[in-house]
């Protein structure tokens, strides 16, 4: 009948509204920007540091480089989100029938690895990620937010110079050609992806409410934060290296504007959970102020732009089967830990910097001004090199 | 859209973000206006890098078209 077509195209539309469109970069800033108060209100801030290195700690413990058994990863906050993330990432990338392995030629190979190793070191010395360092971090009132800003922005530069360096040394790559359709002729790898996703999806919130009833309800409830995390980012190809690379290359300031306004919300909410008790004030006050955040981020900006994602970026870029991100990975978590084992045998983590929070220093109302007067200057800073282009490279 | 005979072609498969555009903005600059130039991405991002490259620097976007495993676009040189 007429009313059943209808019916029926128009949730083929909603569907691909949802599922096949990439959702646009503002509508990701501002769920992002919600999400991170509610995870605060639940449980603990958001991040993605914590985990990758908890699982690079139990591969030394396993080959007998660290004496300390790590953490439960399955217990462990930071790896639970991670994990959250990375299988909901999955299913958000299956629904849209946006998953392939792919491989990617030899160069691109290397540059994940060595990408992987700055990001691993620089997010050591910013103890975190562009997550854990500068987006939680600002949401939460931690001065180290803002040399990190800074930080990423001069290393985002200097990567970018980089790919515009190699694209003149290296100019022809050998044709790079896709393995057959994957799965064979036998039957539609692709058509089957959007029922599988809804398993996964599926298999999240069991899982969660398995950890509800183990009196886990806390972990499980982080295990669909992760998730949903990873679906937002994924959806919009929410990606922070964009924030820091376009507006030298392309001039596009889409992604920062989101990223500035996101934070803007996140920290009036998480302000409101400080300032009534909720969480303690300490909570995600990063002492890495200024000169770990600083340098680190440099480093991490090199390397998030060589690699091709930042913390975040790589954790959904890798569960959409992006395989050079499968090596930026490997290398990201492995020198993070390695590094950051280093800076605490040695006592140099202390020499990172101190742990600043906003309203000690300005009071509550001058430090979510002051947060949100200099992402504003960020953003329009941005906005004008979109029309000038006074700061694009090579355009 | 309807059939295009591309001037020049650009094999960007296996390439992940940013390279799809970078070489894109190379490749371009050795066309001559009015010519087009195909590429061949197998990155997802790809399809709204390159249309939104394309407008911001006044190029034409003729449209994209699936191949097996990957994706042809297709962009006219102003």
């Amino acid at each position: 009948m007429a009313e059943e077509s209808v019916l029926k195209n128009k949730f083929k539309q909603g569907y691909a509204d949802v599922f096949y469109d990439q959702w646009p970069a503002l509508t990701g800033g501002l769920l992002l920007g919600l999400f991170s108060i509610l995870i605060v209100a639940w449980s603990r801030p958001w991040g993605i540091m914590g985990g990758i290195r908890n699982w690079a700690d139990w591969l030394f413990y396993g080959l007998g480089l660290y004496p300390a058994r790590p953490e439960n990863p399955l217990l462990f906050s930071g790896s639970v989100m991670d994990i959250g993330f990375l299988l909901g990432t999955f299913g958000s990338a299956l629904l849209a029938k946006e998953f392939a392995l792919r491989w990617a030629p030899t160069l691109e190979m290397i540059k994940g690895l060595a990408g992987g190793v700055l990001m691993g070191v620089g997010s050591a010395l910013a103890i975190g990620c562009n997550v854990g360092a500068f987006y939680t971090p600002l949401i939460n009132l931690s001065a180290s937010g803002f040399p990190m800003l800074i930080g990423l922005m001069i290393g985002g530069f200097i990567g970018h110079k980089y790919l515009l360096w190699e694209l003149e040394k290296f100019p022809s790559k050998a044709a790079f050609v896709p393995a057959a359709n994957p799965g064979g002729k036998i039957f539609d790898w692709k058509s089957v992806q959007p029922y599988l996703g809804v398993l996964v999806i599926l298999g999240l919130v069991l899982w969660a409410y398995v950890y509800a009833g183990r009196a886990y309800t806390e972990i499980g409830g982080l295990l669909l934060f992760g998730a949903a995390f990873g679906i937002i980012l994924q959806r919009c190809r929410f990606c922070f290296v964009r924030a820091f690379r376009d507006p030298f290359m392309t001039g596009e300031a889409g992604i920062a504007k989101a990223i500035a306004l996101s934070i803007i919300l996140g920290s009036l909410g998480v302000a409101v959970l400080k300032w009534t008790g909720v969480r303690p004030e300490s909570t995600y006050v990063i002492s890495a102020f200024w000169g770990g955040s600083l340098f680190g981020g440099i480093v991490f900006g090199i390397g998030m732009v060589i690699a091709g994602g930042c913390g975040s970026g790589t954790l959904w870029r890798v569960a959409e089967g992006q395989l050079k991100l499968w090596a930026a990975l490997l290398t990201f978590a492995t020198f993070n830990s390695l590094t950051t084992t280093f800076l605490r045998s040695t006592g140099w983590r202390q020499r990172l910097g101190r742990a600043v929070f906003l309203p000690d220093v300005f009071g509550w109302g001058g430090s979510l001004l002051l947060i949100a007067g200099i992402l504003l200057l960020w953003y329009l800073l941005v906005t004008w090199n979109e029309e000038t282009n006074k700061f694009t490279v090579g355009l | 859209m309807e059939e295009v005979k591309a001037d020049e072609t650009l094999d960007a498969r296996g390439l992940s973000c940013p390279m799809p555009v970078l070489k894109t903005k190379k490749a371009m600059d050795n066309l001559e206006s009015g010519q087009v130039l195909e590429i061949l991405s197998t990155d997802p991002g790809t399809r709204n890098d390159l249309p939104s490259w394309t407008k911001r620097t006044g190029n034409e976007f003729l449209g994209e078209k699936q191949d097996d495993g990957y994706l042809r676009f297709y962009i006219k040189k102003k």
